[in-house]
Order: structure tokens, then sequence, then C-alpha cells
């Protein structure tokens, strides 16, 4: 009896009716994936349009000197990208170089040395390090670190290896704690965790087999690390210490408040310098014209600079594990 | 004689070991040395500025009374409707990238694209977005700071949909399809809730980002003293008013800095943990 009505009921429902509702609804779903997907496409070729035509008129002007022009001077209308690029570069630099080895020792304390319990809280720590917004890394590297860099670091700096040949020409005064290497410190403290991040987890990929016939050898910690994890693991680290390059490249509010803006081409890395983010951060506001131009292309070379330091990374790494 | 250069050879590779071995455990520290000040600090400088004024009253001129609601509801209101513009296009970009064209050349280049845009600068974004929409509005808008904000939360939503939906196992799509149930209602009924959590986590993350972002915003969404309901003119949100606060010589400003500060980061903090714990739960 069920099973009458039931089949009665069946064959009054139009199952051709249906599936037509059904596949108009699957190629709406589809259209919308598929424009979604192309939106995101064509938002990095926006970004580039509207970045290359903005700073057209500043390549019209100076052709392509402005890449190799060294002074950088609103009144006299001259702008030449090589002094915020020389920030940029160099504070990254020596930002990576603080980074990277503290990076790797907190790794490898992470996976090889650290008591289980502690092994997670720890970890979340340094990641949490990673979400703190970078604008507070700029007032604390301002009102803390600033006056021990002016008082303590600074002098000392210029005291010893200032008096070095060669090397003394990069720690001469002016010093009043913001400054290049000041900059440099702050950024290597905010790219610490994304690196340390990604290399705990490309350790953590070593197969445990491989650690432990090594240890089973007689191998020390040290040992284990230096000649089995980094070598095993060397793509991986590679391409994080790529993507923490990435990231202090582009870096704006931490360096903006410790940097000292000044647009100069300078040989000291503790006087105060500028970098391109910096430099569109701090006078964006107040630009126009060819001033705003040419601080539009230089946010275009370090677009072009960072996209190629993080196709690199994308690269080294392959897609399965990034970011 | 033997004996004496292995015991040398020991004793130099396990003093090296210990050496190296410190050096991890002094960075470790250091690490959360690093953690601390800045919490520390932060704490330090910020409660003693915190009063209910903070939450209560727009910004002030310095020597008269204030705080920082309105950059608070600028906060709010940009963070809340970028996420609302965001994560439905990233979800759905996601789901075109993984369910429709996952290994097609042209998805390899998508996916490729989406990750450059996910490690662009975001000082890079604020510059496009005053080109593309604060110049043809002739001037600083709520529209243009939810447009920036939007442009960087798109990405990290669309990369976590992708690692997502790559984990839902193929049998529960064959089965959908083996009901006769159409493709979008297999999406939204059966995929899309076994990928939630993950896709939600990321959401929080992006909402995390985005919402302490100060560079995209300098010179779209701009900043303002006054509390401004509309989505026209410039309006303050908190990272923006650090910024302008911290600069400003005057001290009562200086301490609604530091309450800021405090606010934004121990709300970010707290949306981390959030999302971590819905994370761990998954597992």
């Amino acid at each position: 009896m069920v099973d009458a009505t039931n089949a009665a009921e069946f064959s009054r429902v139009d199952v051709s009716a249906i599936t037509k509702t059904f596949k108009l609804q699957d190629r709406i779903f589809f259209f919308m994936t598929l424009a979604s997907a192309a939106l995101v496409v064509l938002m990095l070729l926006a970004i580039l349009v509207v970045l290359v035509i903005d700073a057209l008129p500043t390549f019209q002007t100076y052709g392509l000197s402005f890449l190799w022009g060294t002074t950088w001077s609103a009144p006299t209308e001259k702008f030449g990208a090589v002094p915020a690029v020389m920030g940029t570069l160099i504070s990254s630099l020596i930002a990576m170089l603080i980074a990277v080895p503290l990076s790797f020792g907190i790794a490898i304390f992470l996976t090889e040395l650290c008591p289980g319990p502690l092994r997670r809280p720890i970890g979340t720590a340094i990641e949490l390090l990673a979400g703190v917004p970078s604008i507070i890394y700029g007032i604390v590297g301002l009102f803390v670190l600033v006056p021990l860099m002016q008082l303590y670091i600074l002098p000392f700096l210029i005291a010893t290896v200032g008096q070095v040949p060669v090397i003394g020409y990069l720690f001469q005064p002016p010093a009043p704690g913001v400054g290049l290497l000041t900059a440099s410190f702050v950024l290597a403290i905010m790219v610490l965790p994304f690196i340390t991040a990604i290399t705990r987890d490309v350790f953590l990929t070593v197969p445990p087999m491989l650690r432990e016939s090594a240890y089973g050898m007689g191998m020390t910690t040290w040992e284990v690390a230096r000649n089995i994890l980094i070598p095993y693991t060397r793509r991986g680290l590679v391409g994080g210490v790529m993507l923490g390059l990435g990231r202090a490249l582009g870096e704006t509010m931490a360096v903006t408040f410790v940097v000292g803006s000044v647009t100069r081409l300078q040989s000291s890395i503790i006087s105060p310098s500028t970098t391109i983010s910096a430099q569109i951060a701090n006078t964006f506001g107040e630009a126009d014209g060819l001033q705003l131009s040419s601080l539009i292309a230089l946010g275009l070379l370090l677009f072009i600079l960072s996209f190629c330091v993080l196709a690199l990374a994308k690269w080294m790494i392959g897609r399965s594990d990034s970011f | 004689m033997e004996d004496t250069i292995r015991q040398n050879i020991m004793s130099r590779r396990y003093g090296r070991n210990r050496l190296m071995m410190t050096l991890s455990v002094v960075a470790a520290g250091l690490g959360m040395f690093f953690l601390a000040v800045i919490l520390g600090t932060l704490l330090y400088h910020g409660i003693s500025s915190l009063s209910l004024d903070v939450f209560t009253m727009t910004i002030p001129a310095e020597g008269s009374r204030g705080g920082l609601l309105n950059a608070i509801y600028g906060t709010v209101l940009v963070t809340f409707f970028a996420i609302l513009i965001a994560a439905p296009i990233g979800i759905l970009a996601g789901t075109y990238l993984i369910e429709y064209a996952n290994g097609s050349k042209l998805a390899e280049v998508a996916k490729f694209i989406n990750d450059i845009l996910l490690s662009a600068p975001s000082i890079i974004i604020g510059v496009f977005v005053y080109g593309a929409i604060v110049v043809p509005m002739r001037g600083n808008s709520a529209i243009a700071g939810i447009a920036a904000l939007a442009l960087i939360a798109l990405p990290v939503v669309n990369r976590t949909t992708q690692d997502m939906l790559l984990l839902v196992p193929n049998a529960l799509r064959e089965a959908t399809a083996a009901l006769g149930a159409p493709r979008w209602k297999a999406m939204t009924h059966v995929i899309y809730r076994s990928a939630w959590t993950g896709i939600l986590t990321g959401i929080l993350l992006a909402v995390a980002r985005i919402s302490g972002e100060t560079a995209p915003l300098l010179f779209t969404a701009g900043y303002s003293k006054f509390m401004n309901a509309g989505f026209t003119g410039p309006i303050a949100t908190l990272p923006v008013a650090i910024n302008t606060l911290a600069a400003d010589p005057g001290e009562d400003l200086k301490r609604l800095a530091w309450a800021g500060a405090l606010i934004i980061t121990v709300a970010i903090l707290a949306i981390n943990i959030l999302a971590r714990l819905m994370g761990g739960r998954r597992q």
C-alpha cells in the first residue's frame, strides 16, 4: 500500500525538469567559482597595470636613469631610486644575517632538545610573535630599542668597530638611535617566527629512521643537525629563508618608526636612512605630481623585487609545503 | 697513545655539541624574551593608559578628555566588510582551483598568482587602491580601506580553502555523485561541511591579519578624529590612529596610542589563539 503511493507520487515528479534545474544551478555555481578564481588573477594584473600607469611619468621624465639616480630631493624635483632601494636591500640583508641563525637554533631546539611537554607552548609562543601587528613592533622598537641603541649599542660600535679601517666606514656618526641597523634588528625579530616555523616544519619531515640511525651511530645532536637535518632539508630551508626575506623587503610600519627617514646615499649603516616602504609611508600623503609618481615607481620596484624573491622561494620549496 | 687521540676527538666533538646546543637554547630563550619584552612593554604602558574613556569617547585634541571609540569602530567596520567581501570570493575561487580545475596548467598559474598576492607587501596594496579608488573618488574613504583589506584577506581565504578541500576524501565526492546530487549541492551540503572548521580557521586568521594592518590603510581609509558612520568619508582605524598618535609630541595622545596598541594586540592574539584551538580540535 505504502509502496504504491510512493510509486504514484514518484511518477508524478517530472524527472527531466529537475535534472534541468540541477544542470542550470550547477552551471551557475560553476561560473561563480570560475569568476572568483579569475578575479584573483585579474587583481594581480590590475595591481601591475595601475602601478605601471601611475609610475609612467617618472620613467618618461628620467628614463631608466631613475633606477640608478642617487639623489632624492623634492624641492629640486630630482628623484632617483638608489637610496631607498639600497636601504631596503641592506636592512633586509642584515636582518636575515641575524634572524637565520637564530631561527635555525630555535628550530633545532624545538625538534631535538626541547622536552615534550614544553614543545607546544614554546612553539605556540614563537608563532604568536608572528601574529603581533607590525605597528606594534614599530612603537616598541621606537620606545624601547631606539634609546638602547642611542645610549649604549651605537656608541660602543662607533668606539670599537668604527675605528677599524675599511669596515669603520659602516659605523660612523651621526647615530641618534634611529637608523638602518636599528631597523634591521626590528626586522630580524619580525621575520624570526616565520623562518622558525618553516624550519621546524621541514626538520620534522626528516624520516625518523634516518635521524635515529644517525644517533645510533653515536652522532652528537649537533652532528645530526649539521650532517642529517640541514642537508636533507636544504631546499626547504632556503625556500623558508627566501620567504622571510620577502617579508623583510616589504615590511613597512616597523621600519618606518625606527629607520629615521633620511633619504641620502651614505656608507654608515648606523645613521638615519630610509627604505622603499618607509619612503612611501612617510611622504605619500603630501606628495603630488612627479614625486608621487616616483614613489609609485619605487613601489613598482619593490613589487618586482618581492615577486622575484617569492617566485624563487616557491621554486625552491615546491608547492606541497609552502607558506 | 691511540686512546688519548680518541679521547681528544671525543672531547672535541662533545665540546662542540655542548657549545652549539647551548647556543640553540639561548636562541629559543631570546625568542621568548622578545615576546616577553613586546607584551611587557605593551602591558606596562597600555594598562596604565586604559580607562573607560578609551572605549566611550572619540580621539581628542591634546589636553582634553577623549578615547579611541571612533578608531575601534572604524577597525571593526572596515575589517567586517572586508571579510564579508573576501570570504565568499576566496572560498569560491579555492573551490574552482581544487574541485574543477585541479591539476590543469591554468589552475597551477592561478594558484601561483594567489601565492604571490598572499605575500605581496601590504603597502603595495595600499598604493594600488590609492590609484584605483582614492584618486577617482577624490579622497580617502572607508570604501577604499575596505577594498584594500579585502584584497589582503582574499588570497589568505583562497589558499586556506584550497588546502582544506584537498584534505576532503574523494570517497565523499564519489558518494554524493552516486546519490545523483548535483555538484553544487554536493559542495554546499557535504564537501564544505566536512572542510568547514578548517576554512573558518583560515577566515579567522585573515581577520587577525587584516585588523592589524596599517600600511595599506594610511592613504586609503585615512584618518579622522570624528565618529564617521558613512562609507565615503575618511575613517580612523586603530592601527592608523596608533601610528598618528604615537608620533604626536603630546604625552596624553601618546598614552592613548599605547592603550590602542594594547587593545589591538590583545584582540589579535585572542583571535589567533581561538583559530588555533579550532584548528587543533579538527585533528
